[in-house]
């Protein structure tokens, strides 16, 4: 049967990745300090999918993204995804010639246009929707552009309209929880509508292990995406997937 | 053998660059081709893609890659296709609307449906790969090895029964298979950690 996944995202701005903690950017190193800390044939070895998004906030720096998603692709035999700045079809063209299998999208998820457009080129597999979210005591308010911009729609709306957009994934994020590492918070899983039937990726607030394996428990859930570059420095990955495995929670094994 | 040029064939749909670094990583020439008559002339060609069926066989009669892919499968050189190009060797598939595949092989390419499945579709993951032994695509991996899906649409496996793999998802489909010079995945092993990369040396070494 189909494996859950672990997914590592890395928000890449100016030559470095950064820690988001409730959506707010902290530097925490560039790509040599990316290799030191985190050896690539060891991230290939824990996680599933790796996640890359562009979260420069001036300029768009495309170019200089597409340089770090073909290192990455040059290393890493597993799905890489890119996000960030996906404005126009030749955005996403370029991070797809760059090596990218999968976009994710979050600014521009509305656009319909520009989404047929990518789903046209690419099919509608290749398109992760990225939500992000404040939980007001059960009250979901969603955002764009880095949690800057609020999208006036509620949970029930937004999964309406997203039932009808060419997509493959959601992946939902906790603002509230991002980069807390105090767990997640599970409560927006109730909200989505049975009749919703697209893999989710589930982000905001793992800290250890635990977190991850109780997450996997949960059935809504097909995969888990971690940002924390802090958490699982060195082999922290390796011994969070090896934990997840001894949990009886299904991941792919390597040959 | 090694010292062999791999030519993937790029009819300007889905990630090549993932193909080229996994065959660089086997230590075999790559080249990128969507010129037929480099392309006819490869020893091993890689038919690869993601997306749609129908813009992709728009393109590829366009560029008469579609003879070039007959020739090489005539002449008895080695083609691999993956995903999409699994597909595309199909005789009809029903993405978008009705469309001719390049009817190499006879049987049709639908997708997957919510009620035969009991999944989310697309079928999207990691999921594992079941074959016989004496396979020889899958030689020193066990059957229900893990590799790497993404898509919504299948070929149907009428007719097919020897070198074949499958792979369940609610319901058993065909998931790869080995016919004379043919070898097709409907999984990425470019994509498939150290699983895929074995499954591709293997490939090479059958060449």
């Amino acid at each position: 049967m189909i494996r859950k996944r672990l997914i590592f995202t890395l928000l890449f701005q100016n030559d470095c990745f950064f820690l988001s903690r409730n959506f707010r950017l902290q530097k925490i190193g560039n790509y040599e300090w990316l290799k030191k800390n985190y050896d690539f044939s060891m991230i290939t070895d824990s996680v599933d999918e790796i996640i890359l998004l562009n979260v420069s906030r001036e300029g768009a720096e495309i170019d200089n993204f597409c340089k770090i998603i073909k290192t990455f692709t040059k290393e890493c035999f597993i799905p890489i995804s890119a996000g960030g700045k996906i404005s126009s079809i030749n955005v996403a063209k370029k991070y797809i010639r760059s090596g990218a299998d999968k976009l994710v999208i979050n600014s521009n998820l509305f656009n319909k246009v520009l989404l047929k457009k990518i789903a046209n080129t690419f099919g509608e597999q290749c398109i992760i929707a990225s939500l992000d979210y404040h939980n007001l005591e059960d009250n979901f308010l969603f955002y764009r552009n880095n949690g800057s911009k609020k999208i006036n729609l509620n949970v029930k709306e937004i999964f309406e309209i997203l039932s009808n957009l060419p997509i493959g994934e959601i992946i939902l994020n906790s603002i509230d929880m991002d980069g807390t590492s105090n767990g997640f918070d599970f409560s927006i899983l109730k909200k989505i509508p049975r009749s919703f039937q697209k893999p989710v990726i589930y982000a905001g607030g793992a800290g250890n292990y635990k977190h991850l394996v109780e997450a996997f428990r949960k059935k809504e859930i097909d995969s888990i995406s971690t940002a924390n570059l802090l958490n699982f420095v060195g082999d922290g990955l390796q011994e969070a997937r090896k934990q997840i495995i001894r949990n009886k929670i299904k991941l792919a094994r390597w040959n | 053998m090694k010292n062999r040029t791999v030519t993937i064939i790029d009819y300007g749909m889905g990630n090549i660059g993932s193909l080229f670094n996994a065959f660089n990583y086997l230590g075999v020439k790559v080249r990128i081709s969507s010129k037929p008559n480099v392309i006819e002339k490869s020893h091993i060609a890689i038919l690869p893609g993601v997306g749609s069926f129908h813009k992709a066989m728009k393109i590829i009669k366009k560029n008469s890659i579609d003879n070039a892919i007959k020739n090489i499968i005539q002449k008895g050189d080695y083609l691999f296709c993956i995903c999409l190009g699994m597909q595309l060797l199909a005789s009809k598939s029903f993405e978008e609307k009705p469309t001719k595949g390049l009817g190499i092989i006879s049987n049709k390419v639908k997708k997957f449906t919510l009620k035969e499945t009991k999944n989310k579709i697309p079928h999207v993951g990691f999921n594992q790969v079941f074959f016989d032994k004496g396979n020889k695509l899958f030689k020193g991996l066990q059957s229900g090895t893990d590799f790497y899906f993404v898509h919504s649409y299948r070929m149907l496996p009428e007719n097919m029964s020897k070198n074949i793999s499958k792979t369940d998802y609610g319901i058993k489909f065909l998931s790869s298979f080995v016919k004379d010079n043919i070898y097709a995945t409907q999984f990425h092993p470019e994509k498939s950690q150290s699983n895929g990369i074995k499954l591709l040396d293997n490939f090479l070494n059958i060449t």
